[in-house]
């Protein structure tokens, strides 16, 4: 009766074998599920462009762009997108244009409001006008009905007195470098 | 149990309005770099005891037009003639004016040139004798914000012929010191 019991297992196992070797290649194909889930938020974001009346743009098309004047006077010779549209006897205004494209996604939004301050203290000497508004470092309105998904041009003034170094005039022939932080906000 | 429910919903809608809030806004930079470098400037002005200039004026390229003159027949308010017995000399003051910025230079350097020879006639900027030849310097310590005035005068000898057109250019070049 044993001997027989164990015939039987062994038979089994060895159809329980064959089984599995039979069952083998139908493993090479796995599948399975996977759960997405996706957050639809809304936002906006900012890039600055050049323009093509103004400086070529370091860094065109993100959020974190610069401006190069070159080597600016009251009466020698300006780089190309740069002009000057004054020179009085105490300081002379050389300008340049740069375009802001700010885009928005899933917003009833409109328009936008453009702010802008400096990041830090004006450098002796200088200050910094966006569309005719001189910049701190406090937020400055810029614009307040931005339109989306458009570059949109701004004047870039530097209004540079022209007082001697030490005298109350800028450090010279050395670059001048001043971070302008902008801001977007949804109306 | 429901009180639960809607606690649990209103705090689901406060981090939605919350969320939504701060993305509305975008903020970039935009680092802006300039070299200054000082200059000066030279513009010619008409001197008030001078020929008004006729052209150009508050500008660095301006004319200054003497008219018919002659060496006894009457002669234009402005200019100032005198005569010799082989030439005569008429002169008209005009002012310089040399501005600075962003410069400590204390003073200028004042040069003339004439634009093209003239083997006839004589010509004086500031009484110093300018030709074409070469830069002739008219001060070594011109100071800047001011009108200075350097006449300029042209000898015309008897023998030239009545009628005859005496033109040229005066090229002025201003250096900082």
């Amino acid at each position: 009766m044993l001997k027989k019991y164990i015939s039987i297992m062994r038979g089994a196992a060895l159809a329980a074998l064959l089984m599995c070797g039979a069952s083998l290649p139908a493993q090479t194909t796995a599948s399975g599920v996977i759960n997405g889930s996706l957050n639809n938020t809304s936002g906006i974001a900012i890039q600055f462009d050049s323009d093509p009346a103004g400086v070529t743009l370091g860094a065109a098309g993100t959020n974190a762009a610069t401006a190069n004047f070159g080597t600016v006077s009251a009466f020698g010779p300006l780089a190309a997108g740069v002009t000057r549209p004054s020179v009085t006897a105490t300081n002379f205004t050389v300008r340049t244009i740069f375009d802001v494209q700010v885009t928005s996604g899933g917003l009833t939004s409109t328009s936008y409001t453009l702010t802008a301050n400096l990041a830090a203290a004006t450098p002796s000497g200088m200050s910094y006008k966006v569309d005719a508004i001189t910049l701190t470092t406090a937020l400055q309105t810029i614009q307040v009905n931005g339109s989306y998904n458009t570059d949109i041009a701004h004047n870039l003034d530097l209004v540079i007195l022209t007082a001697a170094p030490g005298a109350g005039g800028p450090a010279v022939n050395t670059p001048i470098t001043t971070t302008i932080n902008f801001t977007a906000t949804a109306n | 149990m429901k009180k639960v429910m809607l606690l649990t919903i209103f705090a689901a809608l406060m981090m939605i309005s919350s969320a939504a809030v701060a993305q509305t806004t975008a903020s970039g930079t935009l680092t802006v770099t300039a070299t200054v470098t000082g200059s000066i400037n030279l513009v010619f002005n008409s001197d008030a005891s001078g020929l008004a200039l006729s052209s150009g004026a508050g500008t660095n390229a301006a004319t200054l037009a003497f008219g018919n003159v002659s060496a006894f027949g009457a002669i234009s308010a402005g200019i100032v003639r005198s005569t010799t017995a082989t030439n005569f000399t008429v002169s008209s003051a005009v002012d310089v004016l040399v501005t600075k910025t962003n410069s400590a230079s204390a003073n200028y350097t004042l040069k003339a040139q004439l634009g093209s020879a003239d083997a006839v006639n004589t010509w004086t900027v500031g009484g110093v004798a300018v030709t074409n030849a070469a830069q002739s310097t008219l001060t070594a310590t011109g100071t800047y914000a001011a009108n200075s005035n350097f006449p300029v005068a042209i000898t015309v000898p008897f023998t030239t012929a009545s009628g005859t057109l005496i033109s040229n250019t005066i090229n002025y070049v201003a250096t900082a010191n």
